[in-house]
């Protein structure tokens, strides 16, 4: 299966990745690694080398969206799935070790490319985000798919930034969510705001 | 990657201590030259600019150019960016002057900021064709010292508004929003637009500040 195939190499990749970083991993390592000629490695990824890197940091990057969606698959509601989503990213991309080991030694090869991707990733967040939305009582005048893209644009701004927030403090987590998540959100219990 | 160390040092200084100005380039050649940098790189980019063309363009010999910046190409190109930042800064600062309350504030420093960036000619060059020479220093851990850079900036005139306490996160939060909207630009908004950031920082800011008497202090700077 093609598919079978691809995603075999992709994640031999990230393996060569890890072991050598983007800058130095080989079309010759993956094939090798995956257990493919390099020729099949082309037939998939016609753009060579510059391709597969493309690809593996695409690929990443949609498992750890993943695991994040995976993390948060237990919350309740709005608040408490923002809370899981945003302690879990930190936690996740702190202890990223290829992520921390390229953005150290070759952050130039991985931005313009994770740029890319997370202006893609930012209109999943939107639709991931809808049915929570929808879930809620939305104050007088919030627009869904503003608000979804709000939230996604700020989600995305914490994860691997926390400024001068402590993520790892879910108490911390809980305020940042309630003040600049929900307050303009979702209407409160006893109608007031 | 070019000169990234010199230009954390820029940011992580600012971060720490971003009301003290570096020394400005005081002399007329450095001026000049910088200047003459910062128009090749909107023309060429950072890769192509050679010390040649920067000293053609500032109408003076390679020979001043390296006595004027004997580290080369990477500490002009520091310098240049040392002088955009406080460009920015301190036309932000202005700007805020003419705020005339919370809203205002607010809305002045998305809008301002995000025109400031859209509209620069190198700073867009550089984000469409080299990118990769641009965002390692606003990405991760160095966006954490561009957003310590941003709050200290704004903070102070948050104060009078919601407090010492609230005003650093205020100017954090704005200043995610901003970068976001303006770097990343969706069909959502034109963070350029008043009327548009108007309505985002009514619906979604204002209801999350705490904000405290009517009447406040006026800011530090209106008191000296």
């Amino acid at each position: 299966m093609a598919l079978d195939a691809r995603e075999r190499i992709l994640e031999a990749t990230f393996t060569c990745v890890a072991r050598y970083g983007l800058g130095k991993t080989t079309v010759e390592d993956a094939a090798r690694e995956a257990g493919v000629s390099r020729a099949t490695v082309y037939r998939l990824f016609p753009g060579g080398r510059d391709e597969l890197l493309q690809g593996v940091i695409a690929w990443e990057v949609r498992r750890f969206f993943t695991r994040l969606a995976d993390a948060v698959v237990d919350a309740t509601d709005f608040a408490s799935m923002l809370e899981r989503a945003l302690l879990f990213a930190h936690r996740a991309i702190r202890d990223h070790a290829v992520l921390q080991k390229v953005l150290e030694t070759e952050p130039e090869r991985l931005l313009p490319t994770l740029t890319v991707e997370s202006d893609r990733i930012l209109g999943l967040i939107q639709v991931f985000l809808r049915p929570y939305l929808e879930a809620e009582r939305l104050r007088p005048g919030v627009d869904p798919a503003i608000a979804a893209e709000y939230v996604a644009r700020l989600v995305l701004s914490y994860i691997g930034s926390p400024g001068g927030w402590d993520l790892t403090d879910p108490a911390e987590v809980r305020l940042l969510v309630e003040r600049e998540f929900l307050a303009g959100i979702v209407e409160r219990p006893d109608g007031a705001g | 990657m070019l000169s990234s160390t010199l230009v954390d040092d820029d940011l992580a200084r600012r971060a720490v201590a971003p009301a003290s100005r570096l020394t400005e380039a005081a002399s007329g050649a450095e001026r000049r030259v910088v200047d003459a940098a910062l128009r090749c790189i909107a023309r060429w980019g950072l890769a192509k600019t050679t010390l040649d063309d920067i000293a053609r363009e500032a109408a003076c010999s390679r020979a001043t150019v390296y006595r004027t910046f004997p580290g080369g190409k990477d500490t002009v190109v520091a310098a240049v960016v040392s002088a955009e930042i406080d460009r920015f800064l301190s036309s932000l600062e202005t700007r805020l002057g003419q705020a005339d309350g919370l809203e205002d504030l607010l809305v002045a420093a998305v809008t301002h900021a995000a025109g400031w960036l859209q509209g620069h000619d190198a700073l867009q060059y550089l984000l469409r064709n080299e990118p990769e020479v641009v965002l390692p220093h606003v990405a991760f851990r160095h966006y954490d010292d561009v957003l310590a850079t941003a709050v200290g900036i704004v903070s102070p005139w948050l104060v009078p508004h919601v407090g010492p306490a609230e005003a650093p996160r205020a100017a954090e939060w704005i200043t995610r929003l901003t970068v976001s909207y303006a770097m990343s630009p969706g069909a959502g908004l034109d963070p350029t637009d008043d009327q548009s950031v108007r309505s985002v920082v009514r619906t979604y800011v204002l209801p999350g500040l705490r904000t405290t008497v009517q009447t406040p202090a006026p800011h530090p700077h209106e008191q000296e």
